[in-house]
């Protein structure tokens, strides 16, 4: 049988697939990545895009989570300071209702109740980046403003939305409580509460102040129920920033076992390639040019 | 009767026919590296006899012919791969290129996609901070110009194409140009009853050429030979060569064109339909699907965005807080109703950051529109799919197609190898072959040469014989 007198283009190609191998086995070490490009694995360059989308995902909620912390934690310290401020107020009603004070007394108390009402106003305007965290939505003008036609002596100008953010696949939650469920609920109402205890200390009716006490503690206990939503607000984003934080590590675990380059099984191609490029450039030195010509004298 | 002159004869022709084989064998070792070139063996064979009554003689040795060996049937097979392997080249190269748009990097249009819905949550969580809509609006640009930057590099690549095909064209025009003259040569050789192996060698080496640049069917009659393209376009007849055209067609590609017809879709091999796949089918449909992807995106962004109110209460729909119609307030210029050309053509219509409508009640602080327009990451927006999972398919796809090319070439180049091995074990020159056929000729040659001697000798013989008796 007659066999190829030339097997010198076989023996290229071979080289030339040997050079192949070794070119993709140093990308791959230098890049550090099997997929450099989607030819080189498609199925996992597509599972790439999704896991960095999801890695992006994950880093933008937990800036999000970052950015509405701050305001929950100021209004849950707010919250905290109106609840002294009321049991200042509670405190002082008591004094008042005591029926061995004269009325010069009771005006004085009334007096300090009427600041109590305006530190109230102030802290119900909290403010936070510009915006009034207890005014609903609405949180571009000061929620509360006082009005002596009132009969709680402010007005609320805010609204009763309420905003959800999503901070992960299916959690969302409420980033604020409007000022019109917080400190003017019906029945609840702060400012009609002091309201109530200024006029009854000023007219120095005890059985009225005793109302009007009972009033002010009914809107403590509110108040400090309402704590509750902060509280829990906050530990739900400690939890779930926790979770996303074990998220992205595992988005890049996987990131890496996608697309990462197995560097030992790397190295170990690439010293296969060469060991095969060297023998198959010594075969095409050592084999080729030798033919009958060369023995005829 | 015999006669030391017919002896004479003889041994002649065997000198003869030795140097004439030598020849061949000769042209054989010269040519040994000649591309496609098929190796040469003379064909020696009996002379006539010559009868003498009751006696046959011999009259020695005749060089009949000089014929080259080759394989028609592997010939067409490898000009067939050829084919093959034109068209998988010129396809991998196209989509090496357009792949490299879609290799994960921190400019590609999926991190465009991810940017923009997470400015989106960050809208969502700070609905009237001014910095962060105005991050809005970078993403929304940043996402427009990846659209473009990647529709203009497919553009621009089947223009390359477009270019590569008239080079291609003229290519092949100048290759049937060339095998009709040979054709010429071949057939005025061939009625004087001469071998054109040499002119044949060189043909069948224009064919493989022209095989790797289009699918190329050959019609071989007694002394002729016909191409054509695979689908009947006629390429050579005989002498005579038909020119193909480039012509810019109504699409605004370069078509090819043969004898007035546009025979573009009908050309599916070799390189010249590798190059057409790749322009006209592969490189579209990826163009086809990121024009789905950004006219998707920019649609339903749209929807939300009319269907909210903007920093200072207007209403961002058709319709202004009086109820009077106003012009909706996109944050995308809309994309053509058919949405060919959307990825290219996609832009964002506000400068303004105010009026992104993140409120979904008029108030700044309101952030339920924001929240629509984020929740459209996660919705299957685009022909059943969220956008980032449709645009990992684009990738995916892109992947495929490339590594199938690159397989196919791969294939190709394996069996081409074989065929090619295969036809140098039918056709080509060993060097072994060559020194042992020299040996015998030279060595036949010497021996005849000494018949001459012998001869010589008797007639000597002869001679002095009738100068004694004389």
């Amino acid at each position: 049988m007659r066999v190829n007198p030339n097997p010198l283009p076989d023996l290229l190609a071979t080289l030339n697939l040997n050079q192949q191998q070794i070119n993709t086995d140093l990308e791959e070490i230098a890049s550090g990545q099997s997929v450099n490009e989607p030819s080189d694995n498609p199925a996992a360059a597509a599972m790439l895009v999704q896991n960095a989308d999801q890695t992006s995902q994950v880093d933008q909620y937990l800036r999000s989570i970052g950015s509405v912390q701050g305001e929950l934690q100021n209004a849950d310290s707010t919250l905290s300071s109106v609840t002294t401020v009321l049991q200042r107020a509670i405190s002082l009603g008591t004094e008042g209702a005591n029926g061995t004070l004269n009325s010069a007394d009771r005006q004085a108390i009334a007096a300090e109740v009427q600041g109590i009402q305006i530190q109230m106003v102030s802290l119900a305007n909290l403010s936070y980046q510009g915006s009034f965290v207890f005014a609903g939505t609405a949180t571009q003008t000061a929620p509360y403003v006082l009005d002596p036609t009132s009969a709680s002596g402010v007005r609320y100008v805010g609204n009763s939305e309420v905003n959800n953010l999503t901070l992960g696949d299916h959690f969302s939650v409420q980033t604020n409580l409007p000022g019109s469920e917080l400190f003017s609920s019906p029945g609840n109402d702060v400012f009609q509460a002091l309201q109530d205890l200024i006029t009854n200390l000023e007219s120095g009716s005890t059985s009225g102040i005793s109302t009007a006490v009972s009033e002010v503690s009914n809107a403590y206990n509110y108040i400090n129920a309402q704590r509750v939503f902060y509280g829990n607000t906050i530990n739900q984003l400690n939890s779930q920033q926790t979770y996303l934080q074990s998220d992205s590590t595992q988005l890049a675990q996987q990131q890496d076992t996608l697309g990462g380059a197995d560097l030992a099984s790397v190295i170990g191609n690439l010293e296969n390639a060469q060991v095969s490029r060297q023998a198959a450039l010594e075969a095409v030195a050592n084999t080729l040019q030798t033919d009958l010509f060369n023995y005829l004298k | 009767m015999s006669s030391l002159n017919a002896s004479l004869a003889t041994a002649l022709s065997g000198l003869m026919a030795d140097q004439g084989a030598l020849e061949t064998t000769s042209n054989n070792v010269a040519n040994a590296n000649t591309p496609g070139y098929s190796r040469e063996v003379p064909v020696l064979v009996t002379s006539d006899p010559l009868v003498v009554g009751p006696l046959t003689f011999g009259t020695g040795v005749t060089l009949q012919s000089i014929e080259s060996i080759r394989d028609p049937i592997l010939e067409s097979q490898i000009q067939q791969e050829t084919q093959t392997q034109g068209q998988s080249d010129a396809q991998v190269s196209a989509l090496q290129q357009a792949q490299v748009s879609f290799s994960n990097n921190s400019n590609d249009i999926g991190t465009a996609i991810s940017n923009f819905f997470a400015s989106l949550n960050q809208l969502s969580a700070s609905p009237s901070d001014l910095s962060v809509r105005q991050g809005v609006l970078t993403a929304a640009n940043n996402l427009a110009t990846s659209f473009n930057q990647v529709s203009d590099n497919l553009t621009q690549q089947r223009t390359n194409l477009g270019l590569s095909v008239v080079q291609t064209v003229g290519q092949i025009n100048q290759l049937t140009q060339q095998i009709a003259q040979l054709n010429g040569e071949i057939s005025n050789l061939e009625n004087v009853g001469q071998s054109a192996g040499t002119f044949i060698d060189q043909r069948t080496q224009l064919i493989d050429q022209l095989s790797s640049l289009v699918d190329v069917s050959v019609i071989q009659s007694d002394n002729s030979l016909t191409l054509t393209t695979a689908s009947g376009t006629a390429l050579v007849a005989g002498q005579q060569s038909f020119q193909l055209q480039t012509q810019l067609s109504s699409s605004g590609q370069q078509d090819v064109f043969a004898q007035g017809n546009d025979i573009t879709s009908t050309i599916v091999s070799g390189q010249l339909g590798g190059l057409l796949q790749a322009r006209d089918q592969q490189i579209p449909a990826i163009q086809n699907q990121l024009d789905t992807l950004a006219a998707g995106i920019a649609n339903a962004v749209n929807n939300v965005q009319t269907n909210g109110y903007d920093l200072n209460g207007n209403p961002t729909g058709a319709t202004d807080a009086n109820g009077n119609p106003q012009n909706p307030v996109y944050l995308f210029n809309p994309p053509p109703a058919s949405g060919t050309g959307a990825a290219a053509s996609l832009s964002v219509a506000i400068t303004d950051p105010s009026l992104i409508a993140a409120s979904s009640d008029g108030t700044p602080g309101s952030n339920g529109n924001a929240e629509a327009m984020y929740a459209l990451s996660s919705q299957a927006i685009i022909a059943g799919q969220s956008p980032t999972d449709y645009y990992s398919g684009i990738v995916a796809n892109v992947g495929n197609m490339t590594s199938n090319a690159t397989a196919e070439q791969n294939a190709s180049n394996l069996v081409l190898q074989q065929l090619n091995d295969q036809r140098a074990s039918v056709s080509g020159v060993s060097l072994d072959e060559e020194a042992a056929n020299m040996i015998q000729y030279q060595q036949a040659y010497a021996a005849s040469a000494q018949v001459i001697t012998a001869v010589n000798d008797m007639m000597y013989a002869v001679i002095n014989m009738t100068t004694l008796t004389g």
